[in-house]
């Protein structure tokens, strides 16, 4: 889909009704009122700010661009408003922008994300997992995602049957295969990531090992009792899910639930005792943690 | 040593449902920032206000990390909460909206004056008169 970028300076007196005119019409509102200096935040109360926002290039565009013009008009009267200017977009635009700064990264002791357009000399004992996420979640740097590698780099026994719960990017199932699970099966309910994660599948030469399909637990269970589940999605869902993610276990199999912040970690950990799981191992990083529960 | 900024953001998004699409990923991918995990996190970290506008502002530093702390919801909105309203004038600062009580205004200041650039209670009362009057809402004793 391609989109419009619409933006304008206002004063700072102006900014808020701007603001409130861009996100009637327009989807979100990107508003820059501090400049940086040779890494230092600038402000400067006199200097006008920026605001942005963005109309998908579809039939009703042209009508809330006027809209949003007639609105900015009206307050040109009253404030310092300047005139709108625009730019078309498309996602590739953005989608790209940020593979510039993502480099090989080793997370654990045999760990190693290599990026699909990066060069890499492996290191005897290396796990690596190649990967382009796309749009997909898990990059292998967010804390949650390394705390879910180092523990499947600590449980993950050759030969293992491992489900990964929300599989993104498919970094999880990847990593997990990488370690000598036997089969893995991947699932997401978006398609953005269950498209990203086959291309990783396939693009690590694990397409016999690791099965990426739509959906979740309990609909897409395929009454198979795994020794691992790995689930780094969000504190709700994984409450939610708690008793099909036991249920998804072998007797004495171990999840990994991550994905959760601190604050709510006492949440989780009661589902998953109500959910007969028991916890093992809590590990954290800055804000978020992961818990390791037993059947 | 103190990371280096390399840039602030401020977005103005739905608590709950950022995505890639605009107003993240444009803003967000031109200063070269893992995009999906900026979502991931500001969705878990404001799931309980879904629905509702959280300003973010976000500070990307050298390395593309990054950091963020979340705002008030925009003046503009809590108007409208306080009105029962949709929207403001369809034609802005021309039709009358709608009428804002002092008290109204005066809860809406004491919402907001932690992140206003305002002295005091008085100070913000009259920055948010400014936005209602900007909306076509008139302020009434």
């Amino acid at each position: 889909m391609r989109w419009l970028e619409l933006s304008c300076q206002a004063d700072r007196e102006a900014a808020e009704a701007v603001s409130e005119l861009f996100a009637r019409h327009g989807r979100g509102v990107v508003v820059e009122d501090v400049d940086v200096l040779d890494g230092e935040v600038v402000a400067d109360p006199d200097s006008p700010v920026t605001l942005r926002t963005y109309l998908p290039l579809d039939d009703s565009a042209a009508a809330k661009r006027l809209e949003i013009q007639k609105g900015l008009w009206i307050l040109g009267m009253l404030r310092q408003v300047g005139d709108l200017t625009e730019r078309e977009l498309a996602e590739a635009d953005w989608a790209e922008a940020w593979k510039a700064h993502f480099y090989v990264h080793r997370v654990g002791r045999r760990l190693v994300i290599k990026p699909s357009w990066r060069e890499y000399e492996p290191k005897p004992g290396d796990a690596i997992v190649e990967l382009d996420p796309g749009m997909a979640f898990g990059t292998g740097l967010h804390p949650t995602t390394r705390l879910c590698l180092q523990a499947l780099e600590d449980l993950v026994v050759p030969g293992q049957s491992v489900l990964d719960l929300g599989t993104g990017s498919g970094i999880l199932a990847i990593a997990a295969a990488r370690l000598g699970a036997r089969s893995v099966l991947a699932l997401d309910t978006d398609p953005v990531a269950v498209d990203a994660a086959t291309a990783n599948v396939a693009a690590n030469g694990l397409s016999q090992t690791v099965t990426v399909a739509a959906g979740t637990l309990p609909q897409a269970e395929p009454q198979i009792h795994y020794d691992l589940v790995v689930a780094n999605i969000i504190a709700r869902v994984i409450v939610e899910l708690a008793p099909a993610l036991a249920a998804a276990l072998r007797p004495g199999g171990t999840l990994i639930a991550s994905g959760v912040l601190a604050e709510r970690g006492s949440e989780v950990a009661a589902a998953l005792a109500r959910a007969r799981l028991v916890l093992a191992e809590r590990r954290q990083s800055g804000d978020w943690l992961a818990l390791l529960a037993r059947r | 040593m103190a990371k280096k900024v390399k840039a602030i953001v401020k977005l103005q998004i739905t608590a709950g449902k950022a995505n890639p699409a605009p107003p993240v990923g444009p803003a967000l991918g031109q200063h070269g920032v893992n995009i999906m995990a900026f979502v991931k996190e500001y969705n878990e970290r404001t799931a309980a206000q879904a629905g509702t506008v959280i300003p973010v502002e976000i500070t990307i530093f050298e390395d593309r990390s990054f950091t963020f702390v979340t705002k008030t919801p925009p003046a503009t909105d809590l108007i409208k909460k306080a009105l029962g309203l949709e929207k403001g004038s369809s034609t802005t600062g021309t039709a009358k909206a709608g009428t804002l009580t002092h008290a109204q205004v005066r809860q809406i200041a004491e919402t907001k004056l932690k992140d206003l650039n305002a002295n005091d209670v008085a100070a913000a009362e009259k920055m948010i008169e400014g936005s209602a009057r900007s909306m076509g809402i008139e302020i009434v004793d």
